[in-house]
């Protein structure tokens, strides 16, 4: 023992130059990763003149909230858009979560036979789908679900990856003679599940949990293809309306000019529609750190194999 | 699972037997599930939820033989034979641009992609500060969480005409680039921000896996006189070859299928760039929203469901028989 302690002290002096050298290479790779989003934030609040006569820059010279102001003036479809997206991401996620960890949950059952053909059909839809105009087709034609929310929120509910990454977890990380002590002790399957099994599975389900809130958030193609009233429009939704607005604006320059000066503040700005793009992914961005803990935990693929 | 069992009560005959008789009627297919009636009720809402908006999106597929007529919706149309495949053939060009456009994206994003997650995990993996490493990765994995829907606006920020850092760096250097009017720059833009966009997130995976990795196989790897490379060579590297097997044939499935984000929404749809950006995903997104030729669109699904699916076929057998331990099934 005491042999091998002072064999690794002298290797922790070892960290010298190489060390140094890779902390360069990851500093500027994390560079690379947070400049887009610094770029956003510091746009947003830069003079939106300055903006459109010498272009985007990291040094503004005149700083201005009038970007904010904008976006919180034209706020009332920001509100409404925002209660939707927390709406779908938070009743998606968690209706994700629980179906598919009891979805899991049966499957990890060794004593239970069914699972093999479960598996299977859990394995199914990753092989073949019928793609994106068969899912349109079949959504609003038979089910006659367009402009529904259940289709922001039902789709992507339950995906093949998390199910599997669920079962891995339950099936390497939670010991079964817990399970079978619950048994003995006479709780019944469902009550094994929710009060033993369930809360031991924390670690994935933050992670899986996040991962799921996430997409939703981002989810603007089901929003793009389902969604037409005001009312019902999530955020990634209004983004994409905005960047329409300042298309049609930019390509139609036999607008008057009298319409261009009525419509005024209403027109998105550079730095209106930057701090609308801080607005939707900010939530995001200052979540994830509380959740960063559990993905290396909880993120762990096993075979598909059942 | 159930040999294991008897041994563990085995002191006990009259158990022993009870046992058996408890096997032996258990042995039935249609017993076990009905005495685990309870696992199948907690399978059931995901299992329905999959058959509504996964299984029967499939049979959406007879489309591609259908003439669609929206009246009569989708079962009711009638059959038009392997009409909508020669359309497919016959307008070659956009249907070839489009197939080639998703492969060699699929090709670039993938072979780059699992590249880079490699090293960037072996890299923190391997820094000393431990502190640094950890913060430097949160922010490596920020962009991820950031929708292709508001990436678009940022990308301009950068290479918009006039307004772009970078367009405008360029142009005080003499060089005038209109990116979005110049198709042929935009495989290297795509796989910027794809890059940017995926690779802090992906390496999270293999970097799970190298946290598990037993640290006295490094620390034997030393003393018998490995350098930091015949580390990662020996020691590290074969640990990642089962994720890595894993992701690879996981997005083999995937492989006529794109983000459609990013080539919907980064180029912002412009039609001047379809050259070089127009995938599969994105063309068939855009004849929903135009309601335009479902029967080509539905021709062109097709090919794709069925392609992905016997490229996965191939991919597994492929695996299974080099290393059947790291095959899908």
């Amino acid at each position: 023992m005491a042999k091998e302690q002072i064999l690794v002290k002298p290797k922790k002096k070892k960290n010298g130059v190489g060390q140094y050298i890779l902390g360069f290479f990851l500093a500027l790779y994390t560079l690379f990763c947070a400049a887009p989003v610094v770029l956003t934030v510091i746009s947003a609040f830069t003079d939106d003149k300055e903006l459109k006569s010498s272009g985007f820059t990291y040094f503004p010279q005149h700083w201005s909230m009038a970007g904010m102001n904008a976006v919180l003036r034209y706020g009332k479809q920001l509100g409404t858009s925002y209660g939707v997206t927390i709406f779908v991401t938070v009743v998606g996620t968690f209706v994700g979560l629980l179906v598919m960890s009891m979805f899991a949950y049966s499957l990890s059952r060794p004593q239970f036979r069914m699972r093999y053909g479960l598996s299977i059909y859990l394995l199914i839809p990753m092989l073949f789908n019928g793609g994106q105009l068969s899912s349109y087709v079949i959504f609003t034609g038979v089910y006659h679900l367009k402009d529904s929310m259940l289709l922001l929120i039902l789709p992507i509910c339950v995906t093949t990856m998390n199910v599997i990454i669920l079962r891995t977890y339950i099936q390497n990380s939670i010991p079964e003679e817990l399970m079978d002590a619950a048994r003995i002790d006479g709780a019944g399957e469902y009550r094994t599940f929710f009060q033993i099994t369930l809360p031991l599975m924390k670690p994935t389900l933050a992670a899986v949990g996040f991962m799921m809130a996430t997409t939703y958030w981002n989810d603007w193609q089901n929003a793009y293809l389902y969604i037409e009233s005001k009312s019902k429009q999530p955020l990634q939704l209004l983004l994409i309306k905005i960047q329409k607005s300042i298309e049609t604006l930019l390509s139609n320059k036999n607008i008057p000019s009298a319409v261009i000066a009525a419509m005024g503040g209403s027109i998105p700005q550079w730095s209106a529609t930057m701090a609308t793009v801080i607005i939707v992914i900010g939530p995001v961005i200052i979540a994830y750190p509380f959740f960063q803990k559990y993905f290396v935990k909880g993120l762990t693929v096993g075979s598909v194999k059942g | 699972m159930a040999n294991s069992k008897p041994a563990a009560k085995g002191s006990s005959p009259a158990e022993m037997t009870e046992f058996d008789y408890r096997k032996a009627k258990s042995n039935s297919f249609w017993h076990n599930t009905w005495k685990h009636r309870a696992y199948l009720v907690m399978a059931l809402p995901a299992v329905i939820i999959m058959f509504l908006f996964n299984y029967v999106p499939m049979t959406g597929l007879v489309l591609a033989f259908k003439k669609y007529d929206m009246t009569r919706g989708i079962y009711g149309s009638p059959w038009n034979g392997l009409q909508n495949f020669r359309f497919l053939l016959a307008s070659k060009s956009t249907f070839l641009n489009m197939t080639k456009n998703t492969l060699m994206y699929y090709v670039i994003f993938t072979a780059l992609g699992t590249f880079l997650n490699v090293v960037l995990a072996i890299a923190i993996d391997q820094f000393a500060f431990k502190k640094v490493g950890k913060f430097m990765q949160t922010i490596m994995i920020i962009p991820i969480f950031v929708s292709f829907a508001a990436v678009q606006f940022i990308v301009m920020a950068y290479i918009g005409s006039s307004v772009g850092i970078v367009s405008n760096a360029l142009a005080a250097n003499g060089h005038k680039i209109a990116f979005y009017r110049s198709p042929q720059y935009w495989p290297l833009i795509l796989t910027i921000v794809k890059m940017w966009n995926s690779v802090g997130y992906g390496s999270v995976l293999y970097m799970s896996v190298l946290a598990g990795v037993d640290t006295s196989l490094y620390e034997a790897a030393e003393i018998d006189g490995a350098n930091k490379w015949q580390q990662i060579k020996y020691v590290s590297l074969p640990a990642l070859v089962p994720m890595i097997t894993v992701m690879l044939l996981l997005s083999v499935g995937n492989i006529m299928h794109s983000d459609t984000g990013l080539f919907y929404q980064v180029t912002r749809n412009t039609g001047n760039l379809y050259s070089t950006t127009q995938v599969i995903d994105s063309y068939v997104l855009n004849a929903i929203m135009k309601i335009s030729d479902f029967g080509f669109t539905a021709a062109t699904t097709f090919f794709q469901s069925v392609v992905g699916l016997l490229l996965m076929l191939f991919a597994n057998w492929m695996v299974n028989r080099i290393s059947p331990e790291n095959a899908l099934f």
